[in-house]
């Protein structure tokens, strides 16, 4: 559903995206880690069209998100890892434009959005501008408007930031009951315990170069930590490099 | 106590140092050139006109005098404004606020440092664009260094002056209302007193200057300005301390500078002491949840939706989108404010044209001027795109990345903010037009000439600002609006200017012939319609060039950033 194939991303003065190549299946969860400027960031923001990589491809769905840009992101749900949004428009009223850019059928656009406001506990807000938001409204905001269009892919940078606890496993049901449904997601985080949990497969990335990828037990055998947590594999593979 | 105020400007003085980038090298002597150009226009002038006035007999000095009092009274007007804009933000408005109470200084040294750096903001372009005023008078009345000295002294106490009252009632103001709303406030009263200012002076009607049986009103007017000169007013002292520089009696000059500084010291005083008991209360109150100031404007019952559900489903959300963020930010009520008024004066200013006083035969003189009104409500235009269009992509800030990511091309986001924005002036600049040319009685070939070449100006505009801005975008500002005075904003206006003048110079031969030949009688000659079609033509290729390379230059960069 998802492949990168020798992705490359070099900002001039930095090498941000090392010739990144990866899979990952329909229905799968894929989990994104690394230290703080590995190139995470960067591979979610051309994943999501909105940067275009220096060399190399990525392929949503066998669509190439480069050369049908607007094809792939009818698909992709792309939820960013800060915030921002029109914050003179109300919660109902930004939904409502995400669903008229990607065209969710008219007659259902009002009920789901009611929905998600509802399962996101923003329905008492709804009427309120943007601005009146709190941090953890507006990130459960936008996981609410990237599930308007039923995306096949998900692809999220630090879901859980600004979220209560209550939240975070709201959104991580829902991720889960996403992959259920056969839709892929790609997530990247800092939290590790989520990623434990949440994740079929998970990357390592650092300095650009995917140093490692598997189940957590794979990543322990290729770390050589035993049984080990995630953290500790995490920062073993990391200090290897 | 200095020290803790010197650490808290350090992050503003350090951002302000030149850039080692060559762009930014490039775009610093763009602007420092431009700068030029308008400081040594405004010395020309008024040197010019200072001379003249010293070659009228009797009334000279006193003209002299009167156009100083009302530029300082001027200079302190556009200080005040800029200063309560500038408090409001410094104080209780900007983003890193949180981070610097968060710090172990007091509330007086917070409120001292952003103090200088909002009196600095408000006044050095004020303080840059008097200078030439100030010089020419020095050097019309053979002023002496200590004019100068005294002079320069005088225009900072002017300025801390305006600077100190502003921050005195913004203080006042916050520790009141909310700082939001406080801002909506100051800034629709501003205008509006602008716009009264615009409007009296309008109805003073200076056209009658040049009639000589109006004189007598003139000398009531010059008695009735007088009036502006009270002894408790800081202008007035700021004035005199001028004026008597300039005649080098030092010490009326010197009392007058010792008037002002006392009380730049006494207001410096009274705010530090006002800003220890209530600074910190009014900025805890502007951390409140913003609320909306009105109810959602629906035009008798209908939302924008149903309004608008003739457009398709990207471009009508694009558009609901931009008009409720337009409408529900209150400090762009203002400029609408301001719009209507200009184009008021504008069509004013024609209606009062003495045509039929004026010695030259009316027919061509109406004409004449309507081929002029073609140039200036391009021009009218121009400045209200700068405003409106050109930020008009910057306008989306840091929420980008939804366009971004949404399944539409950039060059249907462009081309949709393009067509947001070109209905509307059309349609403005259209009626600007015919309302002007019917006030100017012209013939029907001047209305269908000016109709259409507004008809395609306005696209050409309206593109080169959607794609200037697209091209030299800033989604991290945290007043977009502002962008109409960055690099690419007055870029816009200079080649807008340049289209607009190359349009009506390729008009304005061809026409002149026609008028000639039908004011003689005479048909026009092969080579004069040649001259004509091809005249016309580029001025049509000029224009559809104008709409789509911007564009296009403004979809690429957008792509590759």
């Amino acid at each position: 559903m998802i492949e990168l194939k020798e992705l490359t991303k070099d900002y001039g003065t930095t090498l941000a995206v090392d010739n990144l190549s990866l899979r990952v299946s329909a229905g799968e969860i894929y989990g994104f880690i690394g230290p703080n400027g590995a190139g995470k960031t960067t591979t979610i923001r051309m994943m999501g069209g909105i940067i275009e990589p220096t060399a190399g491809s990525i392929m949503i769905a066998g669509i190439n998100v480069h050369k049908n840009p607007v094809a792939a992101k009818k698909i992709i749900g792309f939820v960013p890892d800060r915030p921002f949004l029109y914050e003179k428009l109300t919660g109902m009223e930004f939904l409502k434009f995400i669903g008229d850019l990607y065209r969710v059928d008219l007659s259902s656009l009002y009920r789901k959005s009611e929905e998600l406001l509802k399962q996101f506990s923003l329905w008492d807000w709804a009427n309120e501008i943007i601005e009146a938001y709190s941090h953890g409204m507006k990130q459960r905001l936008i996981i609410a408007a990237a599930l308007l269009h039923d995306p096949k892919v998900m692809v999220i940078d630090e879901p859980m930031v600004g979220l209560d606890p209550e939240a975070v496993r709201m959104v991580r049901d829902i991720l889960k009951g996403l992959a259920a449904q056969n839709v892929t997601v790609f997530v990247s985080t800092h939290t590790l315990s989520l990623a434990e949990d949440l994740c079929d497969r998970i990357g390592v990335i650092h300095k650009g170069t995917l140093i490692a990828q598997g189940t957590v037990a794979e990543l322990n055998l290729a770390a050589k930590t035993g049984e080990a947590r995630l953290e500790e594999v995490f920062l073993t593979l990391v200090r290897e490099v | 106590m200095i020290n803790a105020v010197w650490t808290l400007l350090t992050p503003r003085l350090l951002s302000a140092r030149p850039s080692v980038q060559n762009n930014r090298r490039s775009r610093f002597f763009f602007f420092f050139f431009i700068g030029l150009i308008f400081w040594t226009g405004a010395f020309l002038i008024f040197y010019r006109v200072l001379t003249y006035f010293q070659s009228v007999q009797d009334f000279g000095d006193i003209l002299a005098m009167k156009l100083l009092s009302m530029m300082i009274i001027t200079f302190f007007t556009l200080l005040l404004f800029s200063s309560i804009i500038n408090s409001l933000s410094h104080l209780y408005l900007s983003r890193d606020l949180s981070l610097l109470h968060s710090l172990p200084v007091s509330v007086v040294d917070i409120f001292r440092s952003r103090w200088l750096v909002s009196a600095f903001d408000s006044s050095w372009m004020v303080v840059a664009f008097s200078l030439p005023v100030f010089l020419s008078y020095g050097l019309v009345y053979h002023a002496g260094i200590f004019y100068y000295l005294i002079t320069f002294t005088a225009i900072v106490c002017m300025c801390m002056i305006a600077s100190a009252l502003s921050s005195m009632v913004v203080l006042l103001g916050a520790a009141i209302l909310p700082a939001g709303k406080i801002r909506t406030l100051f800034v629709i009263l501003g205008v509006l007193l602008a716009v009264l200012l615009v409007v009296v002076l309008r109805l003073i009607q200076p056209e009658q200057l040049v009639n000589p049986d109006s004189f007598a009103s003139v000398v009531l007017y010059l008695n009735s300005v007088q009036a502006l000169n009270l002894p408790y007013l800081p202008t007035t002292w700021i004035t005199d301390t001028v004026r008597f520089a300039l005649k080098s009696e030092w010490s009326s000059s010197g009392l007058n500078l010792a008037l002002s500084t006392s009380f730049v010291l006494f207001l410096l005083f009274i705010n530090e002491t006002t800003a220890g008991i209530i600074y910190f209360r009014g900025f805890s109150r502007a951390q409140t949840t913003p609320k909306r100031l009105f109810k959602p404007v629906t035009l008798g019952g209908k939302s924008w939706e149903v309004l608008l559900n003739f457009l398709s489903r990207p471009a009508r959300a694009f558009a609901v989108k931009e008009l409720r963020s337009f409408f529900r930010d209150s400090t762009q009520w203002p400029q609408l404010f301001l719009i209507c008024a200009l184009i008021v004066i504008y069509l004013y200013n024609f209606s009062v044209l003495p045509l039929d006083r004026a010695p030259i035969k009316t027919i061509y003189l109406q004409n004449v001027f309507s081929f002029l009104n073609v140039g200036l409500s391009a021009f009218v235009l121009s400045a209200i795109a700068a405003r409106f269009v050109f930020p008009a992509v910057s306008m989306e800030g840091e929420a980008f990345w939804i366009i971004q990511s949404a399944p539409v091309s950039m060059k249907t986001f462009l081309w949709i903010k393009f067509f947001l924005y070109y209905l509307p002036l059309l349609l403005l600049t259209e009626t600007l037009i015919v309302a002007s040319n019917i006030l100017l009685r012209v013939t029907p070939f001047m209305m269908f000439l000016s109709v259409l070449t507004i008809f395609f100006l306005v696209p050409a505009i309206v593109a080169l600002a959607v794609g200037l801005g697209a091209r030299y975008p800033d989604f991290k500002s945290e007043n977009p609006a502002m962008s109409a005075t960055s690099f690419g904003g007055v870029l816009f206006m200079l080649l807008s200017f340049s289209l607009i003048a190359s349009v009506i110079i390729l008009e304005a031969g061809p026409v002149y012939r026609i008028f000639m030949a039908e004011l003689h009688g005479q048909a026009l000659s092969v080579k004069q319609i040649i001259r004509l079609a091809l005249s016309f033509s580029f001025a049509l290729f000029l224009c559809i060039f104008a709409v789509f390379y911007p564009m296009k230059l403004g979809e690429k960069h957008l792509l590759k950033r």
